[in-house]
């Protein structure tokens, strides 16, 4: 396991933490295209993060080298939903309606982690902001915005008052 | 992912939906972010097709509509059509379809810098060269 600095010591100490982790690792389980990616789930002192381990399928450009701009988008897209599922009570599977993501620094070959922040949580959609960082993070190489339609059931809408 | 055709200003992509590529166990949805990596790959391109010159660049930003899911029974198609250019600057703009199809599975509006590492060379390189 490659090392993040303060976030990986809080992650490792982090054992008996929420049931949330392990809710994350089995959403993403589920998205055959995360576990092509390799995407895993670690909890740090500021919440769950999703890490992308670097492998050589992943680079878009060899010269430099540097990850492909298709793989962080996955990356944010797919933080984004698991985030966005987790909150839901009944753990809807959101459509992603649309994102828009701005590169900030190039991302290196080497360990990516993501951080979602739900903007707002609605009862048909959510918005969610995702952090990208490698070995510092707070000199993100992307942030992305992520807007998802939770599919709606009248049912679905009366079960959610119950809880 | 194969270049279907490279034209002044305009790029055709095509990739075949492979099972990984998935959004979903029980369903053939193809993920976005597939589309999205299409859109990126193929605008990357476009800016070399406007531009006709291949010089180094870097996706700024991308944003992305998904209009339609994307079933994973045809191949997508990807037009990336280079709509504006500066020195500096590419302003992309990209339309997913699915092969067969004239509906559009998604849209796509990237901002790519251009010349990103060639300003940096050229701006080192003459003082190395006179040193």
């Amino acid at each position: 396991m490659s090392t993040i600095g303060d976030s990986a010591q809080h992650i490792s100490g982090a054992g008996e933490s929420g049931k949330e982790c392990p809710d994350w690792q089995a959403l993403l389980e589920r998205i055959p295209y995360a576990r092509h990616l390799g995407l895993e789930v670690q909890r740090g002192d500021a919440g769950v993060l999703v890490h992308l381990p670097c492998r050589e399928a992943l680079i878009g450009n060899f010269m430099l080298p540097a990850l492909h701009g298709g793989v962080l988008g996955a990356l944010i897209e797919l933080t984004a939903r698991v985030a966005a599922q987790s909150q839901d009570t009944e753990t809807r599977c959101p459509r992603i309606l649309d994102s828009h993501i701005n590169y900030l620094r190039s991302a290196k070959a080497r360990s990516t982690f993501a951080r979602a922040d739900i903007v707002r949580q609605g009862r048909r959609t959510s918005l969610v902001q995702v952090t990208c960082w490698q070995g510092d993070e707070n000199k993100p190489i992307a942030t992305g915005q992520v807007q998802l339609l939770l599919p709606t059931m009248a049912a679905q809408q009366e079960d959610r008052h119950g809880h | 992912m194969q270049v279907v055709s490279v034209e002044q200003g305009q790029v055709c992509m095509r990739l075949t939906p492979q099972s990984w590529m998935f959004s979903q166990e029980d369903t053939k949805e193809i993920c976005t972010s597939v589309l999205y990596s299409l859109a990126d790959s193929a605008g990357g391109l476009a800016v070399f097709a406007g531009a006709l010159e291949l010089m180094p660049i870097a996706t700024l930003d991308l944003r992305m509509d998904y209009l339609r899911p994307a079933g994973g029974d045809q191949a997508l198609l990807a037009v990336a059509t280079c709509r504006h250019l500066t020195d500096e600057v590419a302003f992309i703009h990209c339309d997913i379809l699915s092969e067969g199809n004239r509906e559009l599975l998604a849209t796509a509006n990237a901002t790519f810098m251009r010349n990103t590492q060639g300003q940096q060379f050229h701006a080192g390189g003459r003082e190395r060269e006179s040193a």
